[in-house]
């Protein structure tokens, strides 16, 4: 599992991804964690599958005891179904993910992590004085869903908005927005159901000062690539397996 | 790894085969019960002559509530240590995960920070196996149990069918009863004999 520094001033976020010993069948994702002194908050922690190399890649930058703080974007498997192995390693730790799944998501396996349920109009937490948002990306894809901001950093870690469909090995950030619009056309159009929730995380999204916009699957956007990011995925039609 | 995740399968599907083997044995023992009582009307409509008889419905019908009874403790107990096969898979699930995280990454500046989730789990993994052995012997208990109720249920159905001998027209309905009970018994029999060579597995497997 490689392990990339995104942020590093104060306090450190990391992406990890690009497992070069993940079964080939599985869907590659990226996670991330955020290093805040003794405390970490670790960023759609991934599958069973991923588990050891992912925890082995964050042993190089932080203690178990240190990662304090989970975060499920949403319930499916490739961002949380390790959650009952990390229940084993981390008696101590909060799991905050939406209110919608709580039931659905101590299914994995969770008798020792405390699970904060986010409202749906979102919340925020502090790490070690660093202030981290919740905000609310319902629908995009599932219908309790949220995105994690550091209005510090002014990284949005966006889930599967952004995400693409493309080879383990390829590059960590937007090179060529344009020429990395088809390995992510299908994928939105096919995985955000509504145009309606689209149109409104966009507006919601736009208001917030973004450098890095970081996704589950694929690439990491920065700086300009944010916002035509935005301006393309307004005008995508999405939800397109429903025909007319 | 892979033998220790055979091993929780083969424990889990033995012990959903207990459960499978006595879902229809409860239906049977129900049976008698229902049984035991129209025998009860039929030997009071006998008067005299079904006087002999009356006793042993009371016992029937007490077979018959003991045998559920004795069923739904079954399960609950096979259950029960489905539950605890369930948490010790998972248990060594993660002890193996944690291991390959230790061996795979000797350089990591943090690696020692694992050392208490090690012992956790490990300390998770005994106390399950402890737990395992402790309802097993319960569950093969309950059997045991169970399988001399049937026998009792044999020998009763033998003193019914000489006591019938001497309730003149009602001779035939009581006989009947009878043979019920002693076939009922011997389905049960066969059943929870299945059951005990699925526990035997369980118990094997675990070796």
């Amino acid at each position: 599992m490689k392990s990339t520094e995104i942020f590093d001033q104060r306090y450190k976020w990391f992406m990890f991804g690009r497992d070069p010993e993940k079964p080939e069948s599985i869907i590659d994702t990226n996670q991330y964690m955020i290093v805040a002194g003794n405390r970490a908050l670790l960023m759609d922690p991934g599958g069973i599958e991923v588990f050891a190399p992912m925890l082995g890649a964050i042993l190089h930058h932080a203690r178990v005891d240190e990662i304090t703080d989970l975060f499920a974007s949403h319930q499916d498997p490739d961002i949380i179904s390790s959650l009952g192995l990390w229940d084993q390693a981390l008696p101590h730790a909060t799991l905050h993910a939406p209110w919608l799944w709580e039931g659905f998501l101590r299914h994995f396996g969770m008798n020792n992590i405390q699970y904060d349920a986010i409202p749906d109009q979102g919340s925020s937490i502090d790490l070690n004085g660093v202030t981290i948002e919740f905000i609310p990306a319902h629908y995009l894809h599932a219908s309790g869903n949220f995105h994690v901001y550091d209005p510090q950093a002014k990284i949005l870690m966006s889930g599967d908005v952004g995400a693409a469909l493309e080879g383990d090995d390829s590059p960590l950030f937007v090179d060529n927005f344009f020429e990395h619009i088809p390995k992510m056309e299908m994928f939105h159009q096919r995985w955000m159901p509504s145009n309606r929730a689209k149109n409104d995380w966009i507006k919601r999204v736009r208001e917030l000062d973004i450098e890095y916009m970081a996704p589950q699957h694929g690439r990491i956007f920065k700086g300009d690539d944010v916002k035509r990011f935005l301006d393309w995925f307004e005008e995508l039609n999405v939800g397109v397996a429903i025909s007319d | 790894m892979s033998n220790a995740v055979t091993t929780s399968k083969d424990k889990l599907v033995a012990l959903a085969s207990i459960a499978a083997e006595l879902y229809s044995v409860m239906g049977v023992a129900w049976g008698v019960s229902l049984a035991a009582k129209n025998a009860k009307v039929i030997s009071v409509q006998a008067g005299d002559k079904g006087r002999g008889f009356q006793p042993i419905t009371e016992f029937i019908d007490d077979i018959s509530q003991q045998a559920m009874k004795g069923v739904n403790e079954i399960n609950s107990a096979a259950l029960q240590l489905s539950r605890i096969a369930v948490n010790e898979q998972r248990s060594v699930n993660a002890y193996h995960r944690f291991a390959s995280v230790q061996r795979k990454n000797s350089d990591a500046q943090h690696l020692k920070s694992m050392a208490p989730a090690m012992k956790r789990v490990e300390k998770t993994m005994l106390a399950s196996t402890k737990e395992f052995k402790r309802s097993l012997q319960q569950l093969s208990q309950l059997l045991e149990a169970m399988d001399e109720c049937m026998l009792s249920a044999r020998s009763i159905a033998s003193v019914s069918r000489i006591v019938t001998s001497d309730s003149g027209v009602f001779r035939d309905k009581l006989k009947v009863v009878a043979d019920e009970l002693d076939k009922a018994a011997i389905y049960i029999k066969d059943k929870l004999s299945d059951s005990y060579q699925h526990l035997v597995n369980v118990n094997t497997s675990y070796k």
